[in-house]
Order: C-alpha cells, then structure tokens, then sequence
C-alpha cells in the first residue's frame, strides 16, 4: 500500500513538472521610450589596421514630450588620426535598401580625444556614423570609445565600445609595378622602386618583380634578388642588391583590405606571425591575379603578405601588401 | 520472485559481456579495416605546390607492371614543398604515410612509396621519378 502511494506521489509530480516546462511565455510588449536612450553598433569588421578607419553607427532617441537633441559626442582613449569625424547626417534605409543621409546638424569637431557634433534641427532621433581613423600611436594596444548624447532637458546618455585590439600590421595598397623599371621592391618601406632609386637603398631591397612571356610558366614573378640567375634572367641589378627573401606562394587568399573590399576574407596578425616560412624558396614565379605571397625578408623583421591586384601581359601589375613587424 | 530476476538479470549481464567482446572485422596497427582484397596499385597521382595548385606540366604516367610513376613539373616548381596525393586500388594504403608537405628536391634519389593491398599481403613498391620540363 505505502509502494502504490509513492508511486501515485511520483507520477503527479511528473505531470505537474511536464506541465509546467511546457508552459508558454507570454510575449510582454517592451516600455516604449521614455526617456533619452542610446546604442551603438560597431560597423566594422576584420582586423583593426593603423591608418584605416573603424566605422560605428551610433543611435540616440528622446520622447517628444521631453525635449529635442541638443549635441552628440564621441570620445576615444587614444586621439583618432586625421580623418576622424562624427557624421552630421543621420542615416536612414530606403526600400531599396540603400542608405539615405539627412542633414541634422553642423559638422563635428575634433579635439584632441573628443570629436562633437551639434543639432541644427529640431529632432528626438538619430543615428549617426562615427569614423575613426587609427592613428600611429594605437598600434599594438587596445582603443575604446565612450559615445554619448545631451538633450535639451539637460539630460545626458552615453555608451561603452570597445576596448579593440589595434593590429601591429601596416598596410600600403595599389602599387604599380613595371618589368625592368619600377620594379624593385622594399618591404621595409612598403614602397617600390627604380633602379636608381634602389641604388643607394640597395639594403632594403627585398624583391625584384620581373615578366617573362616564356617560359610560359614564368609570367608574373617576384624573385628575392639572392635568388638563383635562373629565376633573374637578363634582371641586371643594382650595386649591393643581394638580399635572400623567402616567398611562399597562396591562392585563394583574396584580403578584404588588400583586395578593396572585394571578397570576405581578412589576413590578420596571427596569420602573419604563424605561417610556416621553414625552408621556402627564395622566389615566386606564375603569379596570377587575385594570388598571393607571404613573404619574410632575409633579416627576420618583417613579414608581409602581398597580394597580385592585377597583372597586365605587357609586364605590369598592382600590387597591395600587409607587413608585420616580427 | 527475486531469485527469478536474478537469473534473468545474470544471463543478460553475461549476454552484454559476449557481444562486447565479439571482434567484428580484423583491423590493422592503423585503426583500417583489413579486408579480402587482392588488389595493389596506384591508379592516380597529383602533386601539388606550396599553394595547393598543380605543378604538374602533363598528366603523371603510371607503369604499374614496373612500378613507377613518371611525373614531369613545372619550371620553377619548388620541390622542397609539395604535396603528394596518390589514389589507390579499394581498400589499399600506402607507406610512407603522407602527413603534410613533403620534400622531393633529391632527384637523384627517387623516394619510394609502397602501396599495401586490402588484404595486408601484397606491398608494392613504387618508385616516384620527377623531371622538370
């Protein structure tokens, strides 16, 4: 009797906690705004690089019966390059899609740390874009923002981003290179030289980028000038040019940043710090558009990945490349 | 009542033991399942460079009566870093393993790769000639 009791016990609690697990949440409808309320977004995504911008979306709305936007402001931890501004136009998407500015303000101020921006119209919502542009002095440490907005009531709201790991990558893109003239390349500048450029700096010259029609393989190439003569054929180099660059050739490897912003994908830091350069050749010939190499200069500082913008059969091409500091 | 559950509960204990223990199919050192095939050879092969991209210049040609393959690459092809990738007959593998890149620069010593038949009985040695074009 007493075993049939528990038994009972046991399957009412069991229906009760069926019961109650399967009992719905009612939906409750959200207060709606009644006070001065913001949010911010971060719009940017891939790694942080020093001199590109980071683009935020930065929301800030008050009830009609409260009062109007009096001023937005952004403040960064470390002061943003040249080039850093807080939108005076707020944005809103059309049915197309496509965003829509709509003048609200006059253009922002930056000082020092602190970039403002003041309503010039009577409104209760906006959303405003903030681009900051990495300055030099943020590489390698972390950046956070401090968003906030004042409205005619005297009441002020702010927002927390960040902090953001600034890479310790440079970035230089579009370089034209040319067969037999501008054709010497320094990572260590991120720049590209002619031979007689190239002479006085011949120590920081790290490839050559040379065409040749035949063989057929051979085309688009980026030779280390220690490079075997085979890879150099009729490359006359300048004085004291010699230097043993190590090449590894990549395909599929378009760069976000490199590639501008085609295609989804980012080199970041760890990519460049990790990738196996242990008895890679001192050349890269058959380069196609859209390829890539990683290269590591002969001294072991830099790391860079270049990437073939384009390529031109009369013996040119463009080329983008990221450089890491070891 | 309970000497009957006993009983019952024993057997299918003992039952649970047996098939545990019961060897499905052989397995060889390698975790692969060692079957009734014969047969031993390499019916494809493909190099590929450091970027993942042939370097072959033609399709490799495979004696399988001699046992070699003849492949011609690339100029340029940096042979320090490639990537062999053979296809063999049901159920074979090969020795040595192919675990990752693989250097192939000593021409004058062409590497050897054996191939084992499903049935772990039949090794055959192939010998990879490369030249470049």
């Amino acid at each position: 009797m007493r075993n049939k009791n528990i038994q009972f016990s046991f399957l009412v609690i069991m229906m009760l906690a069926s019961m109650v697990a399967c009992k719905k949440e009612e939906y409750v409808i959200p207060d709606p705004v009644s006070q001065l309320t913001n949010d911010c977004i971060k719009r940017t995504i891939g790694p942080s690089i020093v001199s590109l911008p980071l683009e935020f979306a930065y929301a800030m709305a008050i009830p009609k019966s409260s009062g109007k936007l009096v001023s937005a402001q952004v403040e960064a931890s470390i002061a943003g390059a040249s080039g850093t501004y807080l939108e005076h136009r707020s944005f809103f998407t059309n049915a197309s899609g496509v965003d829509v500015p709509v003048l609200v303000g006059s253009p922002s101020v930056t000082v020092d740390k602190t970039t403002k921006m003041t309503y010039s119209v009577d409104t209760s919502a906006a959303t405003l874009r903030y681009y900051y542009v990495i300055p030099e002095e943020a590489r390698g440490q972390s950046v956070s923002f401090t968003f906030s907005v004042t409205s005619s009531d005297g009441k002020t709201a702010s927002y927390k981003m960040g902090p953001y790991t600034i890479s310790r990558m440079s970035i230089r893109r579009n370089l034209a290179v040319s067969n037999g003239v501008n054709a010497f390349i320094s990572i260590e500048d991120m720049a590209v030289y002619n031979a007689a450029a190239a002479a006085p700096i011949s120590g920081k010259i790290d490839l050559v980028y040379l065409f040749r029609a035949a063989p057929t393989t051979f085309t688009h190439a980026l030779v280390s000038p220690g490079a075997d003569a085979a890879y150099l054929p009729g490359v006359v180099l300048p004085s004291g040019v010699n230097r043993s660059t190590k090449l590894r050739k990549v395909f599929n490897l378009q760069d976000r940043n490199l590639a501008n912003l085609q295609f989804g994908i980012y080199v970041d830091d760890v990519d460049l710090k990790n990738v196996d350069m242990v008895d890679m050749p001192n050349y890269a010939i058959g380069l196609r558009a859209e390829a890539g190499v990683w290269v590591e200069t002969a001294d072991k500082k830099y790391r860079a990945y270049i990437y073939i913008n384009s390529i031109n059969p009369a013996g040119t091409a463009v080329i983008s490349m990221l450089r890491y500091t070891l | 009542m309970a000497k009957y559950y006993k009983i019952a509960l024993s057997i299918l204990m003992i039952s649970a033991i047996i098939i545990s223990c019961k060897k499905d199919s052989p397995v060889d050192e390698d975790g692969l399942l060692i079957t009734f095939r014969q047969e031993c050879f390499v019916s494809n092969f493909e190099l590929l460079g450091a970027d993942f991209v042939s370097v072959r210049s033609k399709t490799a040609v495979i004696d399988t009566v001699a046992q070699t393959i003849d492949v011609e690459v690339l100029f340029g092809t940096d042979l320090k870093n490639v990537y062999p990738q053979f296809s063999l007959a049901t159920d074979c593998k090969l020795d040595p393993k192919i675990t990752g890149k693989t250097d192939l620069s000593n021409l004058a010593s062409p590497k050897v790769y054996t191939v084992v038949s499903g049935n772990r009985k039949i090794r055959k040695a192939y010998k990879l000639n490369i030249k470049f074009q």
